[in-house]
This record gives C-alpha cells, structure tokens and sequence, in this order.
C-alpha cells in the first residue's frame, strides 16, 4: 500500500506540473524496503496526517513564536553593534528590515514552498492568508498583527519622537498593518501580485 | 459543560435512508430534533407538549472539561508535578486515573490508588523519586474509562523540548535563505541548473513550471535524497543487500559504483512476521500456483478473473477474523480509496482521525460525504463531534444524517500509537455510529494469536462494522480485504468499483496469503506462527524499552512494533540516514512536510524475523549514532542499569 516515487526520472518529473505516482503490484511491492516519505507528494502520500497545507498550522507549533521573538532580538543586536549608527538609527533600522521581511514573506510572496495535495487552492494566497485556513483572529493572527505594534512603540520611544524617524516608522508599520486587515483579505490592489 | 441531547424517539423524523444499504441495516444516526423556526435548541414549549423524549445525562467519556482543555494545539499538556496539587480534593475513580496519565509514561490499571506524586508504585525495588520536572507529555488523550480495558495501555508523546524546536526553526530557516540565494544563483546562471525550465522562447509566456512549488524539492530534499529509494537486489527479509550509489553532482544524479553492501539489518520492512521470504512453505505453495494458474489473471472478479483461489482466501479470511464474510481485493490503498464510496455518499458523515493514511483520506473524499476530522485517538473530541453531529444533524438544513461512519486505524504507522478501541466501541454503540477500522499495520502483527486489534483488545469481531485490513505488512503478499457481514459483503461485491472494474489479486500472492495466514492459525500443524508472535511481541518489547533506556524520544505504544524516534533537525534527518547505512542498517527517516515541521523521525519497524544479536548490533548502532549527534532529547527519568531487571522474559505480551 505504499507508494514510491520514480525519482530515477527526476529530472523529467520537473517538467511535469504534477508528479507521477507508480502503484507497484505483488512481488514487486517487496523491492521498496526504505519508503520515501519527504517528497512533497500529490497525495499525501507517506504523510503523517491528513492536512493538505501543512503551512496552515506552522505558526501555531510549538517555539515558533519564541523563535521568531529571538530572531528579531538578534537582528537587533546584529545591527547595535554595528559602530556607525545611533541607537535610534539602529531602532529605526530594526523596525524596518522586521517590516520589510514581514512583508516579503508574509504578505507577499504566494502559495507554498512545496506540492499540495489541495489542487492549487493556496497557489494564490499569500503566507497570510493561508494561516488557519483563512479564519480571522486566531492567536497566530493576534500575535503577529500585534509584534510590529510592539516594535513600533520601542522605536518611537528610542527615537525620541523625531519627525523623521516618525514617518519612516509609521509609513513601515501602515505597510504591514494594512495587509493584515480581514477586509483586505484575497485583496490585490491595482491588480499587483495577482497571478 | 454537560450537553443534555435530546432524542426524538417517538416522532421519527430520522429519514429513511435513500441507499441500497437502507433496508439491511439499522439506521444510523438518530438526529433530527424537531426545531422551531430560528430556534437551534429545543425549548421548554416542545418538551412540554411531549415533543422531545429522553434525556440523555452524562457523556460517556467522561467530563470533558478538564483534559478536553488540556488538549490544545500549542502549549499544551500537564504542567508537572505543580497542578496536581491544585486539583480538587474530591476524586472519582475517572479523575484519579486522569491524574495517573498526567505522568511522563501513564498507565490505567484500575484498582490500584495513587501515590503522593501520582507513581503507581509496582514492584520495582528502587523507586527513582522525582528529581528534576519531569518530560511532559505533548497529548493527553486520557483514558478515563479503564474498565474498558484489560490490561495497561500504556502511550507517551514526550513534547518536544524548547530548545530543540528553536534550533530546529532556525535550521529550517537556514536553508529556506541558502535556497533563495542557491535560486538567485541558478536563475543568473552562475550555477548549474539541474531542474527543467522553459526555452528562451517561451519565457514571457505564462508560466509552465511552479517554481516556488518546487523550492523544498529543489533545495532541501535534493540534499539528502540518497536516504530514500534505495534499490536493493535481495528478498527484504530481517537482512538485505543495498545497491552502492554515488553521486557526482550533489544528489542530482546518482551512479551505481556496481558493488552491493551485503546483509544490511533491514529496520524499514514491514516485515512484522517475517514472511518476506523466498524459502519455505509459503515460498513453494506460491511456485505450484504459479505453475498451475500462472502469474496474472487478466480480469476483474466480476467478470473472468474470479478464481478458486480467491474463493478460499476469503473463505480463510473470514475465519481468520471472525466475521461472517470477507472479501479481498488487489491493492490495498484501492481497497480503501474504492470502497469508502460505495459503503457512504452525500448526506452521510465520515468522522475521521488526524493521521488517518492518504487512501482512507482519498476514499473520503471521492465519497462526497461531509468529512470531520478529530484529534488523534481522543475520545472527548470524537464524542464531542458525534454529539454535535446527531443534535445539529445536516450542515444547512439539520436534517438527520444518514449514516455516520468512523474510520479509524489500528496501528498508525507514523506515530506507533494504537487506537482506543474499547472507547470507540463504547461510544458507537452509545450513538448508533458505524465502525470502519483499518488494520493495515495491526493485522497479524497485534494480539496474542495475531488476529490484529480486536483480539489485541479483546473484543468481538462483530462490533466493528467492517474490518479492513492489507496483506502487505503481516504476510509477506499484496493486496487488503474487507470483512464484515454477509450481506455487507454480497453488497460490496456487486458495488464496489475496485470489484468490477479493478484486476483481481494474482493466484501466486492469493496463495502467499493463505499459506502464510495458515501459519498464523497454527493450521499448517507447526508452530511456526505461534513462534514468530511471540518472538515479535518479545522483539517489541525488547526494543523499544531498550531505546528509552538509552535517552531516545519514541513516539507511540510500548506494544506497536512500528517505532518512531525523533529526531527533529532537517540536517540530523539526513546525517541519520547515512550513518545508520555506514554502520549497515537500513532505516526510514521522514521529515516536513511529511510530518509537522518539528517532528521529523526515524521510523523503525520491528519483526519476528529480526534475532536477538541483530537488535543488539541495531541498538548499539543507534546508541552510538544518538551520540554523535545527540539525539537523546529524553527528560524523564532513567531507570538504573545495575538494578538487573531489564529481562525480557517478564515482558511477554500474553
């Protein structure tokens, strides 16, 4: 009942969209001893469970927050130690690469880095949308709408409210605040980053 | 919170179900109260006119509040040694063994009190007193009903440890930034690219390939592809011979260097009894059939391709199992992926489990019932939804289901836990559901005569609806069979589609079966099945405790003979693979998004056919592999080596 792939055709199976699945019958079913279970399958194939995205649930695992929370404590420090920049310069810099990545991956790039067996639904969605399934106001959603606020709030106070810092800052978080609204869901403005 | 249901009996408004299977069996679901108009619940006008009948008190499995709670998807779990002593003082006997499974290693032996910290102290000599905060556990699906079962039945998921999950994120994180430079490059053409682009011609077309579909393919698993699909070139017995490759271009390509690795322990078979063999008994009887029938047979059952050989098998199968009638088919995925929309359509409910396997999930969804998926072997939230289902009934227009059917497995082969079956029986007898269970890893290789899950548990055969199982694992063949009740057989042989339109199972393999099932029954006049259970029970035992011994995480039931050993890192996935294959032994390592992103494992499958100095050279293999790479995450407590009780004697599963 297990299924193997016909990876000594690996590179003609690139030019396919979908991958082949060859069903061994009988005797045969004998050859394949070690299964594979990695390949991103058509049909959750080898797969532990029965979700068709797995990327609807990694950001409720476990640690994953904490992680996210150290990488950004890191880039902080990364660029604190950098001798040319002020300490509001650092936070102003810290804000905005944190954005800017938010953006990037989140809110930006679409579907998924490997092969569901979902027949294309998430191909369109964005990182985002896809959490959850699509439901609003999950603890993920909360968490990560609410980060960049954080950032946001340590920044003005770093910078000490000044003018310039201020609009770098806010226009940064309206960029990524304003694409997690429930409104804009599955919204592309002016028809970019549509297909 | 206590749901009260309220069933309809005297006006039945339960719907007579529109398929074949209406008139053979009972109705299903019971649903269906008569609602007023805007109204969800009934209220106290409809009882007082008599509308609405009995009220069903408590739920079966018990409260659902605390342990239902405990089971959330993050940070879950019980939190030590600290809450327990917050717990109410009034205990019922349901409570006090909740209590018991708030332990790292939790067992429901009814009848014995709890300790001041929760140990059940057993016979040991030396008690390890609690040191240190103990491993907690990642899902308490707790069995508080351990009348229900008769012996232990003993799980653990150890959580992962913090640590371990950051640095595993970070690992993925790595090389999700190493695979968009490695893009970045292919795409500039600085490197070589290997994978399939357009022509140049075509570049501003719409574009042919997904790329970023392709991107863990490309960039993570290419890395480590030589630890799957392995050829081998012997009978994948307890020991094969691997085909050496080797790569010149990072994976891409591999070349055989034209030597083979002789007598590799073979840890990835589902050689559960040892039948994959090309000697003996069931190895003659499958050359005279092939002598005799030949090896294929050229049509389906329905037409020309009904042998006697099939006639026999299911006849055996039938015995084997209990039931009144079975039924086998070719393939096993196909029999579940075929049958599924032949038992269940629209208007039926499929209750299904988390890590059900992909052909259960695909006969689901080619059924076109509504499908719910509940939490991994919990029985609160299996109740939960049953509950829901009968009172809510339909999604739109709450009329009563047809037919709810729950499809769960024995033994699931990525996790190794065993499925609640006394509870599950409990609860489908209490609701009026139906049982689908799938025994393609329990079958042969659980129970003290090898007859799977029920006889593992103890219970009738009759109480499960339709057993399914595959021949693949235990007897050495191909293929899976349904069994049941006559009349779901007869129904099943004019109705399903992998039964008209599918190949039936070749005479050689029909034969395999039956030889090999006769040496499970002990009807071949040997004892040569009884052997080979008991040395499997033994070798799960063995194994297993010796693995925790060591510091391992293993997933699972101390009696699944699949075993599952964490190993979480993308990078350890591939670096297990090829030191266990440096050091001889074959093994299985599966990681994202094959399972959740921080659970990769390495998935043993013990068999009888494995000796007592082969799992020795394995351990000792693993052991000095888990020290190279420090796999030995465990945080519970050791026992002591010196205490001498580590004979598998005392394990014996019967």
């Amino acid at each position: 009942r297990t299924l193997q792939k016909s990876t000594s055709a690996l590179p003609k199976s690139f030019c396919a969209q979908q991958q082949e699945d060859k069903l061994i019958l009988a005797i045969v079913v004998y050859v394949k001893t070690v299964c594979c279970s990695l390949l991103p399958t058509r049909m959750n194939v080898g797969v532990a469970h029965s979700e068709v995205n797995p990327n609807t649930r990694v950001m409720n695992s476990r640690g994953i927050w904490l992680t996210y929370a150290l990488g950004v404590g890191v880039l902080h420090i990364v660029l604190l130690s950098i001798p040319f920049f002020s300490v509001p310069v650092v936070w102003t810099l810290t804000n905005v690469i944190h954005n800017l990545g938010m953006y990037v991956f989140m809110h930006a790039v679409k579907g998924t880095p490997f092969e569901t067996p979902d027949q294309g639904k998430a191909r369109l969605l964005t990182h985002w949308e896809q959490l959850d399934g699509g439901v609003q106001f999950t603890s993920s959603r909360k968490f990560f709408t609410i980060s960049p606020i954080i950032l946001y709030f340590l920044a003005s106070f770093y910078t000490k409210y000044n003018t310039t810092h201020f609009v770098i800052n806010t226009v940064s978080l309206l960029s990524v605040l304003i694409p997690k609204l429930p409104q804009l869901h599955g919204v592309r403005i002016l028809g970019i980053n549509k297909y | 919170m206590s749901m009260h249901v309220y069933e309809n009996i005297s006006q039945n408004n339960t719907g007579v179900s529109l398929s074949n299977m209406a008139d053979k069996f009972p109705i299903a679901a019971v649903g269906g109260v008569k609602l007023t108009r805007g109204r969800r619940f009934p209220t106290k006008r409809l009882r007082s006119q008599g509308r609405v009948g009995v009220r069903i008190c408590l739920p079966l499995i018990s409260n659902p509040t605390s342990s239902f709670k405990r089971y959330t998807s993050r940070v879950c779990s019980v939190r030590g040694v600290s809450s327990w002593r917050g717990r109410p003082t009034k205990m019922t006997e349901s409570s006090a063994t909740k209590l018991l499974n708030g332990d790292a290693c939790h067992r429901t032996l009814h009848g014995k009190n709890a300790s001041k910290n929760g140990y059940v102290k057993n016979h040991c000599l030396f008690q390890q007193s609690q040191k240190y905060r103990r491993a907690r556990e990642k899902r308490q699906n707790a069995t508080t009903n351990p009348s229900l079962y008769q012996k232990p039945f003993v799980e653990s998921f150890e959580e992962t440890p913090l640590l371990v999950a950051v640095l595993t994120y970070m690992g993925y994180g790595i090389l999700t930034l190493f695979g968009y430079l490695r893009d970045f490059l292919r795409h500039w053409n600085i490197e070589k690219c290997h994978v399939a682009r357009e022509r140049e011609q075509q570049k501003d077309f719409v574009p042919l390939y997904q790329d970023f579909e392709n991107f863990y393919t490309r960039n993570l698993y290419m890395r480590i592809r030589d630890n799957w699909n392995r050829p081998i070139c012997s009978v994948p017995g307890a020991k094969m011979d691997v085909v050496e490759r080797v790569t010149h271009n990072y994976n891409w390509t591999f070349e055989h260097t034209g030597t083979v690795v002789k007598d590799v322990i073979n840890m990835g078979s589902y050689n559960y009894l040892g039948f994959a063999e090309n000697t003996g008994a069931c190895a003659d009887a499958a050359v005279e059939v092939t002598h005799a029938y030949g090896a294929g047979v050229g049509s389906t059952r329905c037409e020309m391709g009904n042998l006697d050989v099939h006639e026999e098998l299911e006849l055996l199968i039938a015995r084997f199992l209990g039931v009144e009638s079975s039924m086998a088919f070719g393939m096993g995925f196909a029999t579940n992926s075929m049958n599924i929309p032949a038992l269940t359509g629209k208007g039926c409910l499929i209750l299904s489990d988390e890590l059900n396997h992909a052909s259960l999930v695909l006969g689901a969804r080619l059924s076109g019932s509504t499908i719910r998926v509940f939490k991994h072997n919990n029985m609160q939230s299996l109740e939960k939804l049953l509950r829901d289902a009968i009172v809510h009934g339909q999604p739109r227009t709450h009329r009563p289901w047809k037919k709810i059917l729950i499809v769960v497995e024995g033994i699931y082969s990525m996790e190794g836990s065993i499925v609640r079956l006394p509870e599950i029986v409990a609860l489908k007898k209490r609701y009026k559901a139906y049982l689908y269970l799938d025994e393609a890893h329990s079958i042969g290789a659980l129970g003290p005569q090898g007859r799977g899950v029920v006889n593992y548990f103890g219970l009738d055969p009759k109480d499960v609806d339709i057993m399914m199982g595959t021949f693949t694992k235990s007897f050495g063949a191909a293929g899976g069979y349904i069994g049941g009740r006559k009349e779901l057989i007869d129904y099943l042989r004019c109705h399903s589609h992998s039964a008209v339109y599918a190949t039936s199972m070749s005479p050689p393999v029909a034969q395999q079966i039956i030889t090999s099932m006769k040496i499970i029954m002990g009807e071949d006049g040997t004892s040569l099945g009884a052997d080979r259970l008991r040395q499997l029970s033994e070798n799960t035992n063995y194994f297993r405790r010796k693995l925790l011994d060591m510091g391992f995480i293993i997933y699972g039931n101390d009696d699944s003979p699949v075993v599952p050993l964490m190993l979480y890192m993308p990078a350890k996935i591939g670096a297990f693979g090829r030191e266990m294959l440096k050091r001889n032994i074959g093994t299985v390592v599966v990681g994202f998004p094959a399972t959740p992103i921080i659970e990769s494992r390495a998935r043993f499958c013990v068999s009888a056919a494995h000796t007592k100095e082969m799992l020795d050279t394995a351990l000792a293999a693993i052991s000095d592999v888990g020290d190279l790479l420090q796999l030995k995450y465990s945080r519970r407590e050791q026992p002591l080596a010196s205490l001498g009780w580590t004979s598998e004697e005392s394990l014996l599963q019967d």
